[in-house]
């Protein structure tokens, strides 16, 4: 695979109906949750509204050129994790960047974001910004560990770290995922996957409902506009991760659609049901749940 | 030459002289006994010439014109004349040294004095076993006169002690002779020997009573009381010739009255000297006076010589040259350091701490202290060396042991010692009086003198190299001439010497060794550069940081074991001084020595196990160890390597050690010193490969080692306030991640811990640099006391950014071309479940970097900080040069590594991975450096852009100016959150680190500590007691061997 100039732009088209399609799935998303509360929920287009007006507004501040950077950071941590992974199956047009590296390096960039944007907020100086990080940082270790695990396990099976090669031993029949075929592994990643959505019972990093906490506490208008930006892309990114590792992947935008609807809504239904954890509750969660299955499954490859 | 009846008879003469002379012709008496002692050494040392240049061969003197057994006769060989020689310079030293008190006493004083160093030397001469019995009884009385000199209140009543004593002895040798008489019809030594005493009837007996009276003279364990109340009450000047040459004639006389017993009494010989050996300098680890200290450590030196003896009949010709290097280098050190001990008048441990107005005293300290534990280049170290050999050859391995547990144990007090001196406030207003009279410190710097010629003369007597000969050594010690000269030259001429050298060597370094070379040599120029930030003369600190950097360089060329491990101890000494330099390291600098001094006694024995006897044995030959050493060979020498890794186990000595030294050492000790470990491990597995114990396979074991380091090391840095610290603690975590490497045993897995030994090399240094410059600013190391330091130090910063994103491991920077050759490392791994430790302890190190840079450099600025400026120019040059490496490593990772790649085709020839052009595949997947780096650059540039398009007119605002649970900030330090940073994750996963091994290291310490509290209550004072203890002793040394014979 090497680097052709038309890349760039059908990279960017992938980047513009990915964002697109997160707009209105986070949209929906609230939209579902509301409608069970008998409300009646928010526009559809409302989060590109919100998303456009962030970005138009023009009373900033900045803490520091690290708080500046911080917001880049985020957002190119979630584009850049997006396009070093090809989105849809066989095609050329949709494989993105993805000849930068393999597998290994989609785990790793998956960190380039959190790290910018605990640095931005961190010179903000507010310190409800840096209890954010201290949360989510220590609720990352293991919240990512059975993913790795699943990874490693997933890697030894097919003998591969190339994320097209994963994807195409498991066509042919949708028994063919690695869902049937590695089960365990999926287990773990599944419910390490909750770890990583923000969304309860995992979301004390953030703790959006009362006072704001986590590093955006002090973003604002177009720091926070990218922020949002990448708060739309970046699950999206992790989920199509996921969906070219462990079912099947996606041979075209439908299927996709579909696939990151079903995988996203995994963690929305966990999130509607169960209350929230603290951080060391989620910690031994993960350690004590989801890891022995991922050593199962590398046990068991 | 000087018939040796003379050399008995002019002492005796003058010393009957001066009985003849008038009282108060002090100044011709002492002239007179000058005179004397100067001719003897003379004659002796002419003697020794004869002998060493060949002109002369043992030669039997008979006395009364008849052979033996109708009179005594002497004999004079090369050790006799040496021994004579080294019991006259100490006479004539001491001579010197106790002008005032033998001008006060009078001539009485100098003919006891005369008589005892004749006494002496015909202990050493004669052959008559009756004459022996005189001669012991002369030293007995002359003792007991000299002890006398001393104006401590105690002399009187322990020379008494010692008279009891010596009667008891004296009564069981003269028993013992008349038995062996009667049984032999001979006095003659070597007739008694020819006729088998021992085997006669009754004739073990008087063997046994000759030999226990003799060996008693040694103040052997526990029949020593007596001995040690001289040590610490004599003068010091007398001390020097009780210890240095009373011992050495007591032990010669043992040796020569040895051969009568017959060899069945040689394991009771060794055994008395081991017992000895370990009790004495187990008791002298409570020591506070120094005297008395020096009184066990002598007791423990006679008994290790001892051991030697009891060996003989393995050791064949080296015997000489072993039991010589230990004695005289105990002998020469020994009354070195009792007359310096004279300089002071405060007897407490720390009262030393005045040496350190004078540094050429201090050195003369620290000589003779190498000489004592045996450091290379000094003659214990040749000796100790063949010593193990032979011992491992044979099977001797509960000796082997035993020496050098004994070995570890002494060098522990001795360096604890010199921490002290070196560390400690000098104690205010009682503070030692220092008198600096010419003569003393003439007769110590003869010491010094006498010992570094022995140094360089057991250099030329090995079987190998000699050590002085070595440049780097040379140049190393060179700079102890350069000491009165300015840092900056200093660190020139040093930066240069190091570049030269890597220029002259590095054509024929193999790859790996080029990797090793590169960091060691270049790398630490670079960090020398941080150096030039210091002004003044810095003393001692060249000397030891290019003694650190000789190790290093050595190790690498070494072909065979004895280079090898020469390097090793050079290395560890050099890094000891480096690191009690700092403020607060003394404790953590003497922990590191006791760990590394016994990582390599493991090393030691590893190779003697491994040599099976080979004279010179090469590293390569490894790999021919039979099968039933093998393994053993293996894990010794596997530990020994771990303990400079700092292994989770043997860690605790690291975080000290890194964290409190200097801030241009802390980088040195981290990101070079930890990389001997590695490269002894490279070396063993090379050779050895995968080895298996009772089944267990040993890499395995390693593998679950080095994944428990990274994990533990990790997470001990996430909960350190201290800044440096933290560092040290993932220094633990990232040789947890290369070790790992390496006992994977496969072509990916040590191609990553390559790439660690260079990562890690630059960030860590970088890091240390800039935590350093910080801490230098601030003036505190604790991480919640700073913030918001951005600005103010951006330099700082951005290294210590671009530091923690390479340690982390994140794309682009070159920490992720570590993480993708592990990934692909691990797949073709045998074992899978230690990879999970391993996955967990990786993000954990995205804590403690994040915590560092947050707390330091982001959150809120400090009120007294506001006016700090950037660290200094010297300390961000080279950071800035790191920086620049790590990009260029990040981007074309394959200068440095293609030819390693390939290099480790000969070992592991599956799995390499293919170069082409800016991208690296391997069998299972992809990674293009360029690209990463351009596209991250690219979405990075284009969203900047972007942002400050939409956001171009953004106001800078203070920190400080936001609001908060609705309410103003009240002072920085309320609002910076730093204290405690992962309090929720302390409350998860703190149960992690107990600090077992800490607490079973220090229970090991407060056991020997306690044990020999508890056992050295029982020398009561009494003369009694001690008089008891020694028939205690004799009849249990006469059950044990009549037992076992």
């Amino acid at each position: 695979m090497n680097f052709e100039w038309i890349q760039i732009p059908y990279s960017l088209l992938t980047l513009f109906i990915v964002i697109n399609y997160g707009l209105l799935l986070n949209a929906f998303i609230a939209k579902i949750a509301a409608r069970i509360g008998r409300r009646h929920g928010i526009h559809l287009f409302q989060n590109h509204i919100d998303l456009i007006k962030n970005y138009s507004l023009r009373t900033s501040i900045t803490h520091g050129v690290m708080f500046y950077l911080g917001p880049v950071f985020r957002l190119g941590g979630g584009v850049g994790l997006l396009l070093f992974v090809p989105t849809l199956y066989g095609s050329e047009m949709f494989s993105n960047l993805s000849f930068s590296g393999d597998l290994i390096l989609a785990l790793y960039f998956v960190f380039f974001g959190a790290l910018g944007m605990a640095l931005g907020a961190g010179e903000s100086g507010h310190p409800h910004a840096a209890i954010g990080v201290s949360r989510g940082l220590s609720q990352m270790t293991t919240a990512e560990l059975p993913f790795a695990l699943a990874v490693f396990s997933v890697s030894l099976q097919y003998q591969t770290l190339s994320i097209t090669e994963i994807v195409s031993l498991q066509q042919g029949g949708f028994l063919n995922w690695t869902l049937f075929t590695n089960p365990l592994a999926v287990a773990a990643a599944m419910l390490s996957f909750l770890g990583s959505m923000m969304r309860p019972p995992f979301d004390v990093v953030l703790a959006p409902q009362e006072i704001p906490i986590g590093p955006p506490t002090e973003y604002h208008s177009s720091y926070l506009a990218m922020m949002q930006t990448n708060r739309t892309i970046f699950p999206i990114a992790k989920i199509v991760i996921y969906m070219n590792l462990f079912f099947g992947g996606a041979a075209s935008w439908p299927v996709f659609f579909l696939k990151v609807f079903l995988i996203y809504m995994v963690s929305v239904f966990v999130g509607v049901v169960f209350p929230r954890f603290r951080v060391e509750q989620s910690i031994r969660w993960f350690l004590i749940y989801a890891v022995p299955l991922g050593i199962l499954s590398i046990l068991w490859v | 030459m000087v018939s040796p009846l003379v050399l008995l008879g002019t002492p005796l003469g003058m010393a009957f002289l001066l009985g003849m002379l008038q009282n108060r012709w002090r100044f011709a008496s002492y002239g007179i006994t000058l005179l004397t002692m100067t001719c003897m050494s003379l004659f002796s040392a002419d003697w020794v010439l004869g002998f060493a240049s060949g002109s002369l061969v043992a030669t039997d003197f008979s006395t009364a014109g008849a052979p033996p057994p109708f009179a005594i006769s002497l004999r004079m060989s090369l050790t006799e004349a040496s021994l004579i020689l080294l019991v006259n310079l100490a006479g004539l030293f001491s001579t010197l040294y106790l002008k005032e008190e033998l001008l006060r006493i009078g001539r009485r004083g100098m003919a006891v004095l005369l008589i005892d160093i004749m006494a002496l030397c015909g202990i050493i001469l004669t052959r008559d076993i009756f004459n022996l019995f005189v001669f012991f009884e002369l030293v007995v009385i002359s003792t007991g006169g000299l002890v006398l000199l001393s104006d401590d209140q105690r002399a009187p009543s322990a020379g008494f002690k010692y008279l009891i004593v010596s009667q008891l002895i004296s009564v069981l040798l003269l028993i013992g002779i008349i038995f062996a008489y009667h049984s032999t019809g001979t006095l003659n030594i070597d007739g008694m020997a020819a006729a088998s005493l021992g085997l006669l009837k009754g004739g073990a007996l008087a063997f046994f009573l000759i030999l226990i009276a003799v060996i008693s003279e040694l103040k052997p364990f526990p029949a020593n009381g007596w001995a040690l109340d001289i040590y610490e009450s004599a003068h010091p000047a007398f001390s020097a010739i009780f210890s240095a040459a009373a011992s050495s004639a007591a032990l010669f006389a043992v040796a020569k009255l040895l051969p009568m017993g017959g060899e069945s009494w040689l394991p009771v010989v060794s055994s008395i000297g081991l017992v000895s050996f370990l009790a004495a300098n187990l008791f002298a680890l409570c020591q506070e006076n120094d005297r008395r200290l020096l009184g066990y450590s002598s007791i423990a030196q006679t008994g290790l010589v001892l051991v030697v003896i009891g060996q003989q009949d393995i050791l064949g010709e080296r015997y000489l040259f072993i039991a010589g290097g230990i004695l005289l280098a105990h002998a020469v050190a020994k009354a070195g350091l009792y007359w310096l001990s004279g300089l002071l008048s405060n007897r407490h441990l720390t009262a030393w701490t005045v040496l350190r107005q004078s540094p050429l005293l201090l050195f003369a300290f620290i000589s003779f202290i190498a000489l004592l534990v045996g450091l290379p280049p000094f003659p214990g170290f040749y000796a100790k060396w063949e010593l193990v050999h032979l011992l491992a050859q044979e099977g001797r391995l509960a000796i082997l042991g035993l020496v050098l547990l004994g070995a570890l144990v002494e060098a522990g007090y001795l360096f604890r010692w010199f921490g002290k001196v070196v560390k400690r406030s000098d104690g205010g207003e009682e503070a030692a009086v220092f008198s600096v009279a010419p003569i003393k410190t003439l007769v110590v710097f003869a010491a010094v003198a006498g010992g570094w010629s022995l140094g360089y003369l057991w250099g030329q007597l090995s079987l190998f190299d000699n050590i002085l000969h070595t440049i780097p050594v040379l140049f190393a010690l060179g700079f102890l001439l350069l000491e009165r000269f300015p840092v900056w030259l200093k660190n020139s001429l040093a930066i240069v010497g190091l570049v030269s050298y890597y220029l002259i060597s590095y054509p024929a370094y193999d790859p790996m060794q080029l990797i090793f070379g590169t960091v060691i040599l270049i790398g630490g120029g670079v960090i020398l550069l941080a150096s030039y930030s210091v002004s003044g003369r810095r003393m001692g600190f060249y000397p030891s940081a290019m003694l650190m950097f000789a190790g290093l360089s050595l190790l690498i060329e070494a072909k065979d074991s004895f280079h090898f491990f020469v390097a090793w101890e050079l290395l560890t000494i050099g890094s000891y001084f480096l690191i009690l330099r700092g403020k607060q390291s003394e404790p953590h600098a003497l922990s590191y020595l006791v760990f590394s001094l016994g990582g390599a006694f493991l090393i030691l024995a590893g190779f003697a196990l491994a040599a099976e006897g080979v004279e010179l044995f090469p590293l390569s030959s490894l790999s021919q160890v039979t099968a039933d050493k093998a393994p053993w060979v293996f894990i010794l020498l596997a530990v020994g390597f771990m303990t400079k890794t700092a292994s989770v186990g043997l860690h605790i000595w690291l975080p000290g050690a890194h964290a409190e030294a200097e801030t241009d050492v802390s980088p040195m000790v981290s990101g070079i010193l930890l990389k001997a470990g590695l490269y002894g491990l490279v070396v063993l597995l090379l050779g050895m490969g995968k080895q298996q114990l009772y089944g267990v396979e040993l890499t395995h074991v390693m593998l679950w080692i080095g994944a428990l380091s990274a994990l533990l090391g990790n997470l001990m840095a996430v909960f350190q306030e201290d800044a440096k610290r933290l560092l040290a603690y993932s220094s633990i975590g990232q040789m947890g991640y290369a070790l790992f490497g390496l006992a994977l045993m496969n072509h990916l897995g040590w191609l990553m811990a390559l790439m660690f030994v260079i990562n890690h090399y630059i960030y860590k240094s970088m890091l240390f640099l800039s935590v350093g410059g910080v801490a230098k600013r601030t003036g505190t190391r604790l991480m919640y006391q700073m913030g918001g330091l951005i600005t103010l130090m951006p330099l700082s910063f951005i290294a210590v950014l671009i530091g923690i994103i390479a340690v982390s491991g994140v794309p682009p920077l070159s920490g992720f071309g570590g993480r993708w050759i592990f990934y692909n490392a691990i797949l073709t791994a045998e074992y899978r479940l230690p990879i999970i430790l391993i996955f967990l302890a990786g993000p954990i190190a995205f804590l403690y970097l994040f915590r560092l840079i947050h707390t330091l450099f982001l959150g809120q600025l400090k009120d007294e900080h506001r006016q700090i400026k950037e660290a200094p120019f010297w300390l961000i040059v080279p950071q800035m040069i790191f920086v620049a490496c790590l990009m260029a490593f990040a981007l074309v990772p394959g200068v440095a590594l293609r030819r390693f790649d390939l290099y480790l085709n000969q070992f592991f020839p599956q799995g390499g991975l293919n170069w082409e052009g800016v991208s690296i595949t391997s069998q299972f997947g992809y990674w293009s450096p360029v690209s990463i780096m351009v596209v991250v650059m690219v979405i990075f540039a284009s969203l900047l852009g972007w942002l400050i398009f939409v956001n171009r007119k953004a106001q800078k605002v203070k920190q400080f100016n936001m609001v908060f649970a609705a309410e103003r900030p009240y002072r920085p330090e309320t609002t910076h959150f730093a204290w405690n940073f992962f309090a929720p994750y302390k409350k998860a996963l703190g149960f992690l680190i107990q600090p077992l091994a800490t607490r079973f290291w220090g229970m090991v310490m407060d056991l020997l500590h306690t044990s020999a509290d508890l056992t050295r209550r029982f020398y009561t004072g009494n003369g009694q007691t001690y008089a008891i203890h020694l028939l205690a002793f004799v009849v249990v040394v006469y059950l044990f061997s009549m037992g076992s014979l």
